[in-house]
């Protein structure tokens, strides 16, 4: 049961822990917003009291800074020499999380308020933390702490060394749930799930190294992804086998000289006759049936019984029965199958609307009946089909018998059909299993095939697949398409940093609303038809589409190598310094990928690693 | 009604009385106070008492490797070893330990993380420990010293290594390679590259996987071990943390109070306050149908 409780003001909710003794403390908030304005506000209210670690932090901070100049001017600097309060989340450049990590561990701070993704690996334990919120968001949107998140919060609770008892303790707020926070800490960790799948650079990479798709094949099979169906094979198999031997012994203990395959054969030719069979009705009765629930609509003129003469229209129908305006105005219910001719026209169902419907069908109902399905159409088509199965299933059984012999070994082989049923089912149920994990590997490689970089019938590598190979981005089949197109040729360096951001960054991240040129506009709009053609033929073959282009993301990325600085880059994005160093990071990677592309593409190589030079200047790495 | 921490040191008199009566269960007619600040737990009831005790910073005493980190390291000799422990339980003294007994032997270690972040702190841990010629650094946008006998680096970079090897028929030159989060297997996004990682590490190369506590630990170790044809030995820290953890709720009221009651339970009070919560919820939504 949710609490909704209001969220304790931060500073009265480290007052409150300061007076049990249990700072410092890391106070988990839904949002990095929160994060921030919880710091601020902390600050504010402490600032006045006296804390001798003051001058301390602001050493700290200067010494700092001499390594990395970036932080020099940050809004929170005050919050955290003043105050002794820090916000950590992705929102902040890398070399303020790490100022704010040392600072914890140097015992200099007594609160820190973060999300609840802080990355793992990150150490600043505290002697406290506090959880506030029941929920994280995730790419879904809001979801429920798992075990294994909220433990790698409280990982963070007791510093070794520092601390004899560490402190997990839940606040009230808007999404807290205390029920479930206490049955989570109870709860044994997540089992770790296999993530395994087909992607463009595995797929080429692995095709190459070892020259097949059967190889490549047998490496996905050793996944763990894998080895959790495995079992579940076996165990089919094993199933399959104890049929199989059943079969077999009653054959034996029959007298039956026939192989096993005989009652499979059966089996598959008898339920393809029955599919065939359930589409088509078997006898007359049925037919009508089946017909008359089609057509008879409300709306619709019918005749009751055969004579034809007594109309009737349709209001309403029930499954198997019909409510009808009688011509001398009164209503009637009568089963489905006392409707002899059906009219096709359609009329409105009001009482006073009736009369004109019944002078119509009455001029020309010969007309306007709608034709009766004959039972040989119906049948007609099935039929040949049917005779053929029939005729296999008697060659069956050996040739050379009597009459009374052949019966007997005929009555033998459909006793076994419930056996020989589950061995059918067994095998499409162990092949579903098998082409689970190798199956999406194969509609990776018919698209590389679609755009050359791979022989799908030769099963081989071209050699434009062997430099894409060599593209370990995120997504390389749009980046190769985009060298194949020469789309790299006219580029200064601005606008290269901008077609790669546009692809490198979180597709629904905003970056701010800067000015993009018509160039590069341009640039975006021949990249997106690139992207359509790409994404449709992965559709085609079932795989997810991919992101968009983020437009915002290369706006950013073309100013940033158009040389402006930071604090620039940061007040006219509007975007949060950890976003922006995560792009351009992401960017100057991918750039470094394609600079390696010298032996292949001289030009593109060439201007990727002038454009990684100018992206990856400080702070960004 | 909120209060700031300066002034509610004024509210001695309720202290003295809670401690006279020595009542924690709260009053619903009387209103709540706050605990003033103490320097001691000896004016708490005894239900806080025992929540609070032996707050503090332990004895200084020299470090002493724990017995499933001696135990990580003599399985090491020989196979593959899945530790699974919690944050700051000294998982990462293992993996030192290891490529100190390496580098003597002049041997080579590659040490992947799944965050740039991470590998640059681990870079300059080494660099000071074992001196910073002896360690390089591979990440998506930095390359330095990459042919030391110790390597640091993102996975997706060792994973790229495999797939060059693979495809030049060469052999990575690396005889032990160190996975620290390995439960980053799990990610969504990324966890696909740590299990091609370990598919396509040769077996002769030593494998230390550190990860997070998780429930299916024997699990993973026997994939691997079946991967590879040679033994991996799951080492866990018994009794979990490190700095044993406790649990609390903090009221409206400020009053600290255990979260679980008996048996583990929801602590009662706690669940008062949340009926509480939907009764006046469900008063408010009938008074408004009944409008």
């Amino acid at each position: 049961m949710k609490l909704r409780m209001p969220e304790m003001p931060p500073a009265n909710l480290l007052a409150a822990l300061g007076s049990y003794n249990l700072l410092p403390a890391i106070v988990f908030l839904p949002t990095r917003r929160r994060c921030d304005e919880a710091a601020s506000e902390a600050a504010l209210s402490r600032r006045g009291a006296s804390d001798d670690r003051r001058e301390a932090r602001r050493d700290f901070m200067r010494s700092f800074v001499e390594q990395h100049p970036e932080i020099r001017d940050h809004r929170h600097w005050d919050t955290i020499v003043r105050g002794g309060i820090a916000s950590h989340h992705a929102g902040h450049m890398p070399a303020w999380k790490l100022v704010i990590e040392k600072m914890m561990s140097a015992g200099l701070l007594d609160a820190i308020f973060a999300t609840a993704t802080v990355a793992a690996g990150v150490d600043f334990p505290a002697r406290t933390v506090v959880i506030t919120v029941a929920d994280r968001r995730s790419n879904r949107g809001w979801e429920s702490l798992t075990a294994s998140e909220l433990q790698q919060m409280t990982g963070r609770a007791g510093r070794r060394g520092k601390d004899k008892v560490g402190f997990v303790i839940a606040a009230p707020g808007l999404h807290q749930n205390p029920q479930r926070i206490a049955e989570l800490l109870s709860t044994p960790p997540d089992d770790l799930e296999s993530q395994f799948r087909a992607t463009y650079t595995s797929l080429l990479n692995l095709l190459d190294a070892f020259g097949g798709f059967a190889q490549v094949r047998d490496i996905a099979e050793r996944s763990f992804a894998f080895r959790n169906v495995l079992p579940r094979i076996h165990h089919l198999e094993k199933q399959r086998a104890q049929n199989v031997d059943r079969i077999r012994e009653r054959l034996h203990r029959a007298g039956i000289d026939l192989p096993v395959e005989s009652v499979l054969a059966l089996e598959r030719l008898a339920s393809a006759r029955s599919r065939l069979l359930e589409g088509t009705p078997q006898t007359r009765r049925e037919m009508r049936q089946q017909w008359l629930n089609k057509v008879v609509q409300p709306g619709r003129v019918v005749a009751i019984g055969r004579s034809g003469k007594r109309l009737a229209l349709v209001v309403a129908r029930t499954l198997d029965g019909v409510t009808a305006l009688r011509e001398d105005g009164r209503h009637a219910s009568f089963p489905l199958q006392r409707v002899g001719r059906v009219f096709a026209p359609k009329f409105s169902t009001r009482p006073e609307k009736a009369e004109e419907a019944f002078d119509e069908i009455h001029d020309r109902g010969d007309q306007l009946a709608l034709p009766e399905p004959r039972l040989r159409d119906a049948q007609a088509g099935e039929e040949d089909s049917i005779r053929m199965i029939n005729d296999a299933i008697e060659a069956l059984a050996p040739s050379g018998l009597s009459g009374t012999e052949r019966d007997g070994v005929v009555r033998a082989l459909w006793s076994l059909q419930s056996e020989a049923a589950s061995i059918e089912k067994a095998n499409r149920e162990i092949e579903r299993l098998r082409s689970e994990i190798w199956e999406p590997f194969e509609c990776c490689a018919r698209v590389l095939d679609h755009f050359g970089y791979l022989d799908f019938a030769n099963e081989k590598v071209t050699e434009r697949g062997k430099w894409l190979a060599d593209l370990r981005v995120d997504r390389p089949l749009l980046i190769g398409e985009a060298l194949q197109r020469n789309l790299f040729a006219s580029l200064d360096t601005t606008r290269a940093a901008a077609l790669i951001a546009a692809l490198a960054a979180d597709e629904d991240r905003d970056y701010g609303e800067l000015e993009l040129d018509d160039a590069i506009v341009s640039l975006l709009v021949q990249f997106e038809e690139i992207s359509f053609e790409v994404s449709t033929e992965e559709w085609k073959q079932g795989i997810e589409a991919v992101p968009e282009i983020n437009f915002s993301a290369a706006a950013a990325a073309a100013h940033w190598a158009g040389g402006v600085d930071w604090p620039e880059l940061v007040r006219e994005t509007r975007a949060e310094e950890g976003d922006l160093v995560r792009l351009l990071s992401r960017t100057g990677e991918a750039l470094l990928q394609i600079a390696g592309l010298r032996g292949t593409h001289v030009q593109a190589a060439d201007l990727a690693a002038r454009t990684a030079e100018i992206i990856l200047r400080e702070p960004i790495r | 009604m909120r209060r700031s921490p300066e002034n509610h040191r004024e509210r001695k008199p309720f202290r003295k009385r809670r401690r006279h009566d020595g009542q924690e269960r709260p009053d619903k007619h009387r209103p709540r106070e706050q605990p003033a600040r103490v320097a001691s737990t000896g004016s708490y009831g005894r239900e806080l008492r025992d929540l609070l005790s032996g707050i503090g910073a332990p004895k200084p005493a020299p470090f002493r490797p724990d017995p499933f980190q001696l135990e990580a390291l003599a399985a090491l000799e020989f196979e593959d070893v899945l530790v699974t422990a919690p944050t700051g339980s000294g998982k990462t003294w293992i993996a030192r330990e290891e490529i100190r007994r390496l580098l003597a032997a002049g041997k080579r270690t590659w040490y992947t993380t799944p965050l740039k972040a991470l590998t640059n702190s681990k870079y300059q841990e080494f660099g000071d420990e074992f001196g910073a010629e002896h360690v390089g650094i591979l990440t998506g946008d930095r390359k330095d010293n990459s042919d030391a006998p110790l390597i640091v680096g993102t996975t997706e970079i060792y994973r790229n290594q495999l797939f060059d090897a693979l495809r030049g028929g060469e052999d990575v030159r690396v005889d032990l390679v160190i996975f620290d989060e390995a439960h980053y297997l799990g990610d969504e996004d990324r966890g696909h590259v740590w299990e091609e990682a370990i598919i396509l590490t040769p077996p002769r190369i030593r494998m230390l996987l550190l990860s997070a506590t998780i429930g299916n630990a024997d699990e993973l170790a026997k994939w691997i071990e079946e991967l590879r044809g040679v033994r991996c030995g799951v080492v866990t820290r018994p009794g979990a943390r490190p700095v044993p953890l406790r649990s609390a709720f903090l009221m409206p009221d400020k009053r600290l109070v255990p979260l679980l009651g008996e048996k583990g339970k929801l602590n009662r009070e706690i669940a008062a306050l949340i009926e509480q919560g939907e009764e006046s919820r469900r008063s408010r939504r009938d008074s408004y149908r009944r409008r």
